[in-house]
């Protein structure tokens, strides 16, 4: 199986605190890869280090091979286009239509001067509604984003991060604005997504139960250190408690 | 924390507050009494009691209320001259906030604390010179005339417009901002989809109400030789026609009306 991702000995902090302490891990090219974790574990600065939204201290991010940690901000730039990434508060922009949000996936492919006019190729506008069919908004095109669901709004997230051609998805906490009977819809199209499109998933989620139920791997993270890492079915009790340290289980 | 422990706790909390409840009490006395102060020293004392008991001073506002409808016909054109020469002066006024703007939002700034300084002092500078000095120092530049009531109120205009659309930089979510950078946007493109949409209410407000500053600003740019209404106030008011005059205010109050109705369905198809 070809390695996707693989992070050695990841570090970061700020203010001269350390949120991760030397994290390792690989992600396979077909993997639906959880971390789980409690707040404060570092499970979001993991994932923001992956596409340097944060910058690391030290370690390496290799992405088919490539350590992103070393590229200049342009290739940089070139790298961010090839990782799609969906947030756990959508972070679509609210004023504009759900087409022009989904259109803003290709800014890593399109010139200053064309983005200035919002003019984004013919090419582009056909796979953004053919993705926003497939995400079961075809009917919403036109719609502003502030004017969505939450459910909706994700899919919209989601079409975003597709029609970049990405060859991994970052997800940040998908369900957490969402009830749990979307939270399960959503979850259960990223898996189908990365199974249509041969991509993998690496994947922030709090929620235990969702995490055995949808992902492939799964690791624990715990005040910045790797706690757990193995297969859904090897979460037993006693795996929870080493990463959320319960006192009550 | 038990019976007399909490008593002691109690005490304590009590007589701060008694504390601070006379320090504001004698805060209060403290301005009543500069205002009672200022009353005396500059109206009391240095008002012309006398002449106002003769009293020319209700003959005047009378005489005010007298509108000279002989000077509408020629009303219409400076009042297109000044409504022009605000719309333009606010658009200068926008363009030269936008740099400052940038300059001057601390989230954005692009070096830093130091160009963060800078776009902070060329607002200050903008907003603390009176439109009248910027218009005597571009009628030295370029001259008497509309161009330099523009630029004087362009310039003027600055300080506001930057200061509110900064702010607004810095108010804006970081959400989309982390989107723009996540799909590989270079800087301008996470300025542009990331920040840009969210201050468009902002900026349109402010650029409204800036214009309908500027209507009022243009009469008194009279004194530079701006033309429009402010000459024609000017000239009536030299003339003591005050009937005139207030037929001058009126039409600039039409204007602002004007302005306000123009605004509302602006800001409703916007935002």
């Amino acid at each position: 199986m070809t390695v996707a991702l693989e992070v050695r000995n990841l570090r970061a902090g700020y203010a001269g605190r350390e949120i991760l302490k030397g994290v390792s891990f690989q992600v396979d090219a077909d993997d639906f890869f959880a971390i789980i974790g409690p707040s404060g574990a570092g499970k979001s600065t993991l994932i923001r280090c992956v596409n340097r939204l944060v910058e690391p201290t030290g370690g390496q991010v290799l992405f088919h091979g490539v350590d992103l940690l070393q590229l200049d901000q342009a290739r940089l730039r070139e790298a961010r286009r090839n990782i799609g990434m969906i947030f756990q508060e959508f972070n679509l922009i609210e004023r504009l239509s759900v087409m022009d949000n989904v259109l803003t996936g290709r800014l890593g492919y399109t010139g200053t001067l064309r983005s200035l006019m919002r003019m984004f190729t013919a090419e582009d506008i056909r796979q953004a509604l053919a993705l926003l069919d497939r995400v079961g908004l075809g009917e919403y095109v036109d719609k502003r984003a502030d004017r969505l669901s939450g459910g909706q709004r994700q899919r919209v997230g989601i079409a975003r991060a597709l029609i970049q051609n990405p060859r991994m998805l970052l997800v940040d906490e998908p369900t957490s604005s969402l009830d749990p009977k979307i939270s399960r819809e959503v979850m259960g199209l990223i898996r189908e997504i990365a199974r249509e499109f041969h991509i993998p998933v690496l994947c922030n989620i709090h929620d235990v139960e969702l995490a055995t139920e949808f992902c492939t791997h799964v690791i624990g993270l715990q005040d910045g250190v790797k706690k757990f890492e193995g297969r859904p079915a090897e979460l037993n009790a006693q795996a929870l408690h080493e990463i959320y340290a319960m006192e009550v289980l | 924390m038990n019976g007399p422990a909490v008593d002691v706790r109690a005490a304590a909390i009590a007589a701060g507050r008694r504390r601070g409840r006379a320090l504001r009490s004698l805060t209060y006395l403290a301005i009543f009494g500069a205002v009672l102060w200022s009353i005396q020293v500059i109206m009391i004392a240095d008002t012309d009691w006398a002449r106002l008991a003769a009293s020319s001073a209700g003959k005047t506002l009378a005489s005010f209320l007298e509108f000279d409808y002989r000077l509408l016909p020629e009303l219409v054109d400076p009042t297109i001259d000044t409504a022009l020469m605000a719309t333009l002066a606010t658009l200068a006024g926008l363009l030269l906030a936008i740099p400052v703007a940038w300059l001057g939002a601390a989230n954005i700034s692009p070096l830093g604390r130091a160009s963060y300084v800078v776009g902070r002092f060329l607002m200050t500078v903008s907003r603390s010179v009176h439109e009248i000095v910027w218009g005597l120092i571009f009628v030295s530049a370029v001259g008497l005339g509309a161009l330099a009531g523009i630029l004087a109120m362009g310039v003027r205009s600055v300080g506001f417009i930057s200061k509110i659309i900064a702010e607004a930089i810095e108010d804006v979510q970081p959400g989309p901002i982390e989107a723009m950078r996540a799909v590989g946007g270079n800087r301008f493109q996470v300025l542009w989809y990331g920040i840009l949409p969210q201050i468009v209410p902002v900026v349109l407000g402010t650029m409204i109400f800036e214009w309908d500053i500027n209507i009022r600003r243009s009469t008194i740019m009279g004194l530079v030789g701006a033309g429009g209404l402010g000459l024609v106030l000017f000239r009536q008011m030299a003339m003591l026609n005050y009937g005139g005059v207030a037929t001058v205010i009126l039409a600039v109050l039409c204007l602002i009306i004007l302005g306000e109705i123009v605004s509302y369905y602006a800001r409703k198809a916007v935002i």
